[in-house]
């Protein structure tokens, strides 16, 4: 059976650069929630402007509840496709309140096409409750915050309840607490109102937060597209590490299936991702919370760098063969280890996935 | 690309606008490679350099005191706080209704022999011979005169436009750097609101280089009147355009460098953390020099013309006859809003086309399209016109001419071509104002593009429209040389009933229009003077 949304070998491109070649990804089922990740300025808002219908693309085909939304032959107008989109600068009109915002194209008009799947179960003061802007109905864009307004673009989206929600960075002004509290409530009206969604970011903690898959964009398309847990520790290329900037890889030896040599850490074990042949060179992905802290361990090496992220902290150790490698240590760890002093590392290294390149 | 290729309607627009603007440049470029007449020939010998002469006399006055006027204005407004500053800000452009062949009737009437000076001075000391001592304000130095004080609101306006847009930010990075007053506004204050300063001068360069009306009247020989003269009284269209060849080419130098500065203006322009200017309190001599100046200015450039034709007004009450001023008010309103119509929806739909298509050939059209107001006003007249009977010879009839010429229609073309950068640079101001996300967002919620257009940009860029409108109806109102040319017979605007009058020196009579020509100004400038100060 064709998925819900579909989005196949999309290529843009503006003024003769190429933004996007042959991208793909799809949306299994109605309700479902795809976070697009990746650098700044590689196409995660371009994807999002082709979908919806304001940009036109050069090939592929953009394919929605079966219907053909773009392609060779078919281009629907965006005020046809029922596709909502909150863009990243807001777009509010700045000669309409933020109500007359919210309410523009709700009200079937003569010059206005929208509205087909009826009302949503939030009316608009429930949604701009849930987004703490409530006292804000009756302001013009300019009289309020970057952060504000894009929530109220956020609202004015989602309340036409479209077939395909498309946020665009949709948190990106906010403080963390306030932050937090959204996206919580986002993902709370995504599920009661099943509205199917894409969420462009490059927070990959909001991503993995409120996706049921994620997609990695990076220079040649979607790399890797898996569930958040996934993507987290099972990455599929060096790339995608690179893109997380989480873990380091250091250089083994295939001893056997379930076992890996580094002149510095010794025998690692665990379960290899992908087969390789014994006595192969590979690189080893290590991130922060496969070493785990030992103080009576024998394996010790020195302290060069610590991070205080305020629940853990994050050392980073240096072995005789100058790799650099960062372990995880919870924050009420009884106590704290200075640099240049030594650090223990529990052996047998036991490491669950074990992702090699 | 998969686009489906459309015909831009919009794109038509430009380009009959743009073929409009070019006819005048082929007409004269054309005429370069033909026959010269015997006239030319001995004007060539004679007169031409006089001409030449005289115009770039005048431009260099009126350069000066302009820039003298408008930038001191400036400065003291926006910077300085003193006695009736807030007033004379807005009061200043009052002087925008003016025009200065009106100016050039009232410094005549004041300063003339047996003028309102000497009346003044009898009635003052008694009879006594005066004439000596009252300074002769005519030919030349009239004509900087006149020209510099209805034309220096260009440079007050946009020098203080970017004045104003200057951050307060700016001029504590230049305390905190330790500079004083002074050098604060020599390093940092003038430099960059340089730009501005040269757009303004600009374009009082460009009008003072096509005026006609007031250089006609003090009998200066300058281009513009000489090309005048060549078409209207010796009927030598060749001499004409030679003529033409010399005025285009100094305006094409003013053209060039606007351009330039207005491009280098936006690297001033500000972003984000812009804060406003705080103005300094003036006290004691300083203040009182800062009020005088402004004063002096205000009562120069709109007191004393105005107080001059009402005198004129009370003391020959026979002269203002109603019926021929409503037939004026009539002929003037109904010209001004058929333009304005035309233009706004002109402008409107280049404007739309350019943001929809993002067609970078319309783009190129457009700017060139725009540069209709380089034209001055006798050239774009005469070269219509003999573009006109062109035309109509080679399709072998008549209707065309008489279609277009001493028409409403050839008239509105004409303004429609000369105005057409006003209206278009005052829409597209405001749409640069307005994201293309926004049109987006439009769509996105169900609109169409008509929709879109309706809901979201009209209600956006009423102000501007508003802007558009008052400009545009102050400039045909005081509009001379092509309604002098392409006007129907008999059609009179009160630009072209004062000058009848005042070419046949019947000053008295020129009153009349004048005082309602500079009302009705002056109401168009109040309405609009929220925007107007905001530059252009």
């Amino acid at each position: 059976m064709a998925h819900y949304f579909e989005f196949n070998n999309v290529s843009y491109s503006k003024n003769n650069e190429h933004i996007l070649t042959n991208v793909s990804f799809s949306i299994p089922r109605q309700g479902d929630t795809v976070a697009i990740l990746g650098p700044s300025g590689i196409g995660k808002t371009t994807i999002l402007k082709c979908i919806s219908g304001v940009r036109k693309i050069d090939q592929g085909t953009i394919q929605l509840k079966n219907k053909i939304l773009h392609d060779s032959h078919t281009y629907i107008d965006p005020e046809q496709r029922n596709i909502a989109l909150s863009f990243q600068d807001n777009a509010l009109f700045p000669h309409y309140t933020v109500e007359e915002n919210i309410r523009f194209g709700i009200q079937k008009s003569l010059f206005c096409s929208k509205n087909k799947n009826g009302p949503l179960k939030y009316s608009m003061e429930d949604l701009l409750e849930l987004f703490f802007v409530p006292e804000l109905k009756n302001k013009y864009p300019h009289e309020i915050s970057t952060g504000q307004a894009q929530r109220v673009g956020l609202v004015r989206s989602i309340i036409h309840n479209p077939d395909l929600l498309l946020l665009d960075e949709p948190f990106a002004n906010l403080d963390q607490n306030l932050k937090d509290k959204a996206q919580k409530n986002l993902k709370e009206i995504l599920k009661s109102t099943g509205i199917t969604t894409i969420l462009v970011t490059h927070d990959k903690y909001e991503a993995f937060y409120l996706s049921d898959y994620c997609g990695i964009l990076l220079q040649g398309g979607i790399v890797q597209f898996d569930s958040p847990y996934n993507i987290h520790h099972i990455p599929n290329s060096k790339e995608v590490v690179e893109f997380f900037n989480r873990g380091v890889l250091i250089p083994v030896e295939v001893v056997s299936d379930d076992t890996l040599f580094n002149k510095d850490l010794g025998e690692i074990k665990g379960k290899l991702v992908k087969k390789y042949e014994k006595g192969e060179q590979v690189n080893l992905l290590i991130q922060p919370e496969d070493l785990e802290h030992d103080d009576s361990s024998t394996l010790k090496f020195e302290v060069i760098d610590k991070k205080f992220r305020g629940t853990n902290l994050i050392y980073t150790l240096q072995t005789p063969s100058a790799l650099q490698l960062p372990v995880f240590v919870h924050s009420h760890h009884e106590h704290l280890h200075a640099e240049q002093e030594k650090f223990g590392i529990k052996q047998p290294i036991f490491i669950d996935h074990l992702v090699c390149f | 690309m998969m686009h489906t290729f459309k015909i831009n309607y919009w794109f038509l627009s430009s380009l009959f606008i743009s073929c409009f603007v070019c006819i005048p440049l082929i007409v004269i470029g054309i005429s370069l490679f033909q026959d010269v007449s015997g006239y030319y020939q001995l004007l060539g010998e004679t007169y031409v350099y006089t001409y030449i002469a005289n115009t770039l006399l005048v431009l260099t006055g009126v350069l000066v005191l302009t820039f003298i006027f408008g930038v001191g204005a400036a400065y003291l407004t926006s910077f300085y706080q003193f006695p009736g500053s807030t007033f004379f800000t807005w009061a200043l452009i009052l002087s925008f209704a003016v025009p200065s062949y009106i100016y050039a009737y009232s410094l005549t009437a004041f300063f003339g022999y047996f003028g309102n000076l000497y009346s003044f001075l009898n009635y003052l000391f008694g009879p006594s011979d005066y004439h000596t001592l009252i300074p002769k304000v005519d030919g030349l130095l009239g004509s900087i005169l006149s020209m510099s004080f209805s034309l220096f609101i260009y440079v007050y306006l946009i020098t203080r436009a970017s004045f104003i847009y200057q951050s307060q930010n700016l001029v504590d990075a230049g305390k905190i750097m330790g500079f004083s007053n002074y050098q604060t506004f020599k390093k940092i204050i003038f430099p960059s609101a340089r730009p501005g300063i040269v757009v303004g001068l600009s374009l009082v360069a460009m009008e003072s280089i096509s005026d006609f009306g007031t250089v006609s009247f003090f009998n200066i020989q300058t281009l513009t009147t000489a090309i005048y003269d060549s078409w209207i009284i010796f009927d030598d269209i060749a001499t004409a355009y030679q003529l033409s060849f010399f005025l285009i080419v100094i305006v094409l130098i003013f053209f060039w460098l606007e351009r330039m500065s207005r491009s280098r203006s936006k690297f001033y322009m500000p972003t984000r953390g812009y804060e406003a200017i705080n103005k300094i309190q003036l006290q004691g001599t300083s203040a009182a020099y800062a009020t005088t100046f402004c004063l002096l200015l205000f009562t120069c450039s709109f007191l004393f013309p105005i107080s001059q034709i009402l005198l004129w007004v009370i003391q020959f009450p026979d002269n203002i006859h109603l019926a021929q001023l409503i037939e004026l008010s009539v002929n003037t309103v109904s010209i001004v809003i058929l333009t304005t119509l035309c233009l706004i929806v002109l402008a409107f739909f280049t404007n739309y086309g350019m943001r929809i298509s993002k067609s970078k050939f319309l783009n190129a059209v457009t700017n060139f399209s725009v540069s209709g107001y380089v034209i001055p006003g006798v050239i774009l007249a005469v070269t219509l016109l003999s573009f006109l009977s062109f035309v109509s010879k080679l399709a072998n009839s008549n209707w065309i001419h008489f279609l277009f010429s001493g028409s409403i229609i050839g008239l509105v073309i004409a303004y429609c071509v000369r105005f057409y950068s006003l209206a278009i640079n005052g829409i597209k101001s405001g749409y640069e104002k307005l994201n293309t996300n926004l049109d987006d967002a439009s769509y996105l919620l169900g609109y169409t593009k008509f929709g879109t257009f309706i809901k979201i940009h009209l209600p956006f860029l009423q102000p501007n429209l508003l802007l558009i409108a008052m400009l545009v109806a102050i400039d045909i109102l005081k509009e001379l040389p092509i309604t002098l040319i392409l006007r129907p017979f008999n059609f009179e605007t009160f630009a072209t009933q004062a000058y009848t009058f005042a070419s046949q020196d019947m000053l008295e009579h020129a009153a009349g229009p004048s005082l309602f020509l500079i009302i009705f100004s002056a109401i168009f400038i109040l309405l609009s003077k929220k925007y107007i100060l905001k530059g252009f």
